[in-house]
């Protein structure tokens, strides 16, 4: 490459000449396109062109504590609105998800606290977040319930987790539930790591008072066709990752079964490569296991998703305009429902 | 460490007791597991009771809110 070819764009300052909408901020991070507001600005063009193209699955794979940080509503939004086809979480999120439906909070908490107080209260801590106890409990108490119907209901046969967050979504009423508008949209919700978290705490009591007869049966496994078959009919991926661990490398490894790979990923992570995680490593690691394509449309950042994400979203709603309409895709509808023996 | 309060017996400073509708009540996990009630007065205490390792203010301000 020659000299020429390098120093071929200056950066253009950010310049802010009175009040900016969302769309406009991210427009003056592009035209300085550098470092994380560089990136920024490249997943928001990254993410406009997944939901232009008719024929791309929208993945959201969520890990970190996101829903307790005040994007529950968001991904609610963007479910109803067509805007996220599957998402991919962690079993905490939407434990935290149901906690709101039911009618508990998350607080405003800090991050400098003495927590042997907090013990003493009864209330735990997520960072800055905190989370009175009672709601885990009365969370428990309705899952117990939910779970005793789900299981007389599937008598004895297993449900994948996207049959299992369907059910639960089906019996929350809370519009701004994560679940609840999954469920209405018709949006499949996979939970792969379903028993680490409150969830399978749940199954415990729910189990032991039956003495483990004819209880719940979730079978991780169920997942694994379920959302392969997703990727094989579509004919384009693509990927949102907030923060990664298994909801990331369930997409990923689902892309790779089909051999037709991601086309469109964007990562907002604060993990680093080194240790080798999948949080942190890069997408460069990915497109080497053959679960992204080489020449994908992608970009990775290196920031905190509460801040990211709904700039990324709120840029992507303002580009699109309030006529666009995308054609809702792989709907839990076309995948088998109920359980099997 | 403190052991539970004043050797007084109560549901707030059993080990199986958790939040519920605080101070008033608790939930009581071991009651649960046994299709017993589980939702118990934090100032009650029942033949399920085991002490706590670590203390709670659960019996003090379950108290407080009593006077």
């Amino acid at each position: 490459m020659r000299r020429n070819e390098v120093l071929r764009e200056p950066v253009k300052h950010v310049k802010i000449g009175g009040a900016l909408t969302v769309d406009q901020l991210v427009r003056q991070f592009k035209n300085s396109g550098s470092f994380g507001a560089g990136r920024l600005a490249t997943a928001c063009d990254i993410y406009e062109r997944m939901l232009r193209d008719r024929k791309c699955t929208v993945f959201l794979a969520l890990a970190g504590a996101v829903v307790p940080a005040g994007l529950r509503t968001l991904i609610a939004d963007m479910l109803r609105e067509n805007l996220l086809d599957v998402v991919v979480t962690t079993g905490a999120n939407m434990v935290h998800d149901t906690i709101e439906a039911l009618g508990g909070h998350h607080y405003k908490g800090h991050w400098n606290v003495d927590d042997y107080m907090l013990y003493k209260n009864h209330t735990y801590r997520i960072y800055d977040v905190f989370v009175p106890e009672e709601d885990f409990i009365k969370l428990d108490l309705k899952l117990v319930e939910m779970y005793d119907e789900i299981a007389a209901e599937y008598n004895g046969g297993s449900l994948s987790s996207k049959d299992f967050a369907r059910e639960l979504g089906k019996r929350l009423d809370d519009p701004h539930s994560i679940l609840r508008a999954a469920y209405e949209a018709k949006a499949p919700i996979f939970i792969p790591a379903v028993r680490d978290s409150e969830f399978g705490y749940a199954y415990y009591l729910h189990a032991f008072r039956r003495h483990f007869k004819n209880a719940l049966v979730v079978d991780a496994f169920k997942d694994v066709p379920e959302i392969i078959g997703i990727c094989k009919k579509s004919s384009r991926n693509g990927m949102i990752v907030i923060g990664g661990g298994v909801p990331r490398n369930t997409i990923q490894s689902a892309a790779l079964a089909t051999k037709s790979g991601i086309d469109y990923a964007v990562v907002i992570t604060m993990d680093r490569p080194e240790p080798g995680g999948l949080s942190g490593s890069t997408l460069e690691e990915t497109v080497s296991w053959g679960k992204l394509k080489g020449q994908a449309d992608k970009t990775m950042i290196i920031g905190d998703a509460t801040m990211v994400f709904p700039i990324m979203a709120a840029s992507a709603i303002e580009r699109l305009g309030k006529d666009f309409k995308r054609t809702p895709r792989q709907k839990t509808e076309e995948l088998k429902p109920g359980g099997s023996k | 460490m403190k052991k539970s309060a004043n050797n007084e017996k109560f549901c707030g400073n059993c080990t199986s007791h958790n939040a519920y509708n605080y101070p008033d009540q608790v939930f009581c996990t071991r009651r649960f597991l046994k299709n017993k009630n589980p939702i118990v007065q934090t100032l009650s205490c029942c033949e399920e009771y085991y002490p706590s390792a670590q203390e709670c203010h659960c019996i003090s301000d379950a108290k407080e809110k009593k006077k």
